[in-house]
């Protein structure tokens, strides 16, 4: 009897105190795949790529001073229910990445929302616009980038990896994943030099 | 309650998934200045004093079959109250011990919408239960536990591999007698199993003292193999975050396989579910009444207070999750009380009054 009441307590217990009151529902949640991050008139621009089943894209572009800002100005502005643990791929065009690389990493390594091992490349504009034309692009560079990864193990492929490089004072230099489109997808290892 | 006395290896066994937990928990504990080498070297300090700690315990099993406090009880029948009291105390002290960084890490770390005090009820409700069927149905449990804390354990590390850098990270010995003391004192945690063997092995048959050694051994390997893939896998990502074995199991991946955490959280759950429940059973044996469901809901009651307190008042969760009171606490109930006892039963008359209650 006392056993049965146990169960019984512990049941209704769990069922109504299960905290999900304020809880984000799946279906409206709007789950960020991938980030680029691209120049436009001089201003850095943040590209979120939400999880969708259309063939095209669904983004949403934040221009902001670093993606610390950026996350902000999309949690309060532009996407509501952002949900950013599912993030897969950070894609930085070339040129700027004295401005945002190590401070971009620097941040994320301090959100516990983020997962360490998701993918960081860098990459020209004309892949950012392929990147914006189609959703399966995305397959293609993680595969690519793991390839590199393993032909090359000396290539950072994800923040983890890139984060420790930057900390280390073993290294004054490591190298990045880089990808560039002429035609067709290419990726190759490149220098960062540690300022 | 049975009479029914079930394998020491089973408590054994359990025992030893407690201690593993206490690196789940693992929130700064050990220190950062410190290199990978000379944590290991301090990790088999402190296991090698867990392993001391467990003498005087052993001693008194394999001298009478029964356990500590029953010994306590019968050679000095007037210290029954104020050794209930410290016991009592004690096991409060290790489930609030485990309790806050639980619930902490948890609305931390996996879902923040969530009150920690939520959290410490019903996994306080599900313990309640757990404790009023025993200690025999819960090292049944730990067999269960065992199977999952291997698979986790197994794609944690699987999923790391690839992300080992050995050339950031070496193999030097560096490290000061703060960080020493800091680590040291750190690895006597899992000397906590020891009080619960101590107070709950009266149960058990087929004691052999390799079993507690055994344990230890296990517990030190998880423990190398858990701060070899942080400091190895993780490197330096690992000291901007809290938890860092939650970190491990999150960065852990698998081919495109990922979401290892929530393994790692369901572990994390068990493990703390089981001490907390073992601590309950423990708490009510202290107290003289094992397993009453009058008792067990009364301790549960006063860990939910002392929980609900911690959440909210910063000092006093400090003082909860203290590693060296902690550590003190337990080298007291673990071994010093203990030993007084094994000295005390080579009187000619504690040994009479032992054996007959061997013989009974």
């Amino acid at each position: 009897m006392r056993a049965r009441l146990c169960i019984v307590l512990i049941c209704l217990s769990a069922v109504m105190l299960s905290g999900c009151q304020s809880s984000r529902k799946i279906e409206t949640a709007q789950i960020i795949e991938n980030v680029t991050i691209s120049e436009r008139n001089g201003q850095t621009l943040y590209t979120f790529y939400i999880l969708s089943s259309a063939d095209t894209p669904l983004k949403t572009e934040i221009p902001a001073g670093s993606f610390e800002q950026a996350c902000e100005l999309a949690q309060n502005q532009y996407i509501p229910n952002i949900s950013l643990s599912k993030l897969e791929l950070l894609m930085i065009e070339e040129h700027l990445i004295d401005r945002v690389l190590k401070t971009d990493i620097e941040y994320i390594s301090t959100q516990p929302s983020f997962s360490p091992s998701a993918f960081v490349a860098l990459c020209d504009s004309k892949t950012i616009d392929k990147f914006s034309e189609s959703t399966r692009e995305q397959d293609l560079i993680e595969e690519q980038l793991i390839l590199l990864k393993k032909n090359n193990p000396d290539v950072s492929i994800n923040y983890l990896s890139v984060f420790n490089h930057f900390e280390s004072e073993k290294t004054n230099e490591f190298r990045v994943g880089t990808l560039s489109f002429d035609g067709e997808l290419k990726i190759s290892g490149k220098k960062v030099i540690k300022s | 309650m049975s009479k029914v006395r079930f394998s020491s290896k089973r408590l054994l066994l359990t025992l030893m998934l407690c201690a593993c937990s206490v690196i789940l928990l693992q929130n700064y504990d050990i220190s950062e200045k410190s290199s990978f080498v000379f944590d290991i070297l301090c990790m088999l300090f402190g296991l090698a004093i867990c392993f001391v700690l467990f003498i005087p315990s052993v001693i008194i099993k394999m001298r009478t079959n029964l356990d500590f406090l029953t010994v306590a009880r019968t050679v000095t029948p007037k210290l029954k109250i104020p050794l209930a009291v410290l016991y009592s105390l004690y096991f409060v002290y290790a489930a609030e011990f485990f309790l806050l960084p639980y619930t902490d890490m948890f609305s931390k770390k996996y879902y923040s919408d969530v009150t920690p005090c939520l959290i410490a009820l019903i996994l306080l409700s599900a313990c309640v239960y757990a404790a009023l069927k025993g200690v025999n149905v819960i090292t049944r449990f730990g067999i269960f536990l065992f199977v999952f804390a291997l698979i986790t354990n197994l794609l944690m590390f699987g999923g790391s591999i690839g992300t080992l850098d050995f050339e950031l990270y070496g193999f030097e010995v560096t490290g000061s007698v703060n960080d020493f003391i800091k680590n040291t004192v750190y690895f006597i945690i899992p000397a906590f199993i020891v009080t619960l063997f101590a107070c709950l092995s009266g149960k058990t048959k087929n004691f052999k003292l390799r079993q507690p050694l055994f344990a230890l051994i296990v517990t030190g390997l998880k423990y190398g193999l858990i701060m070899f893939f942080i400091w190895f896998s993780l490197g330096d990502y690992a000291s901007k975050q809290e938890y860092q074995t939650f970190i491990l199991a999150r960065a852990a991946r698998i081919g495109f396989f990922g979401g290892i955490e929530s393994l790692y959280l369901a572990l994390a759950t068990m493990s703390v579910f089981m001490i907390i429940s073992l601590v309950l059973c423990a708490v009510t044996k202290s107290a003289g009444k094992e397993s009453d469901i009058k008792y067990v809901i009364i301790f549960a009651v006063i860990l939910f207070a002392a929980h609900m307190c911690g959440s909210y008042l910063n000092s006093v969760k400090e003082i909860f999750t203290n590693n060296y009171i902690f550590a003190v606490f337990t080298v007291i109930t673990a071994a010093v009380i203990p030993m007084m006892y094994v000295f005390a039963g080579r009187k000619s008359s504690a040994r009479k009054t032992l054996h007959s209650i061997n013989m009974s």
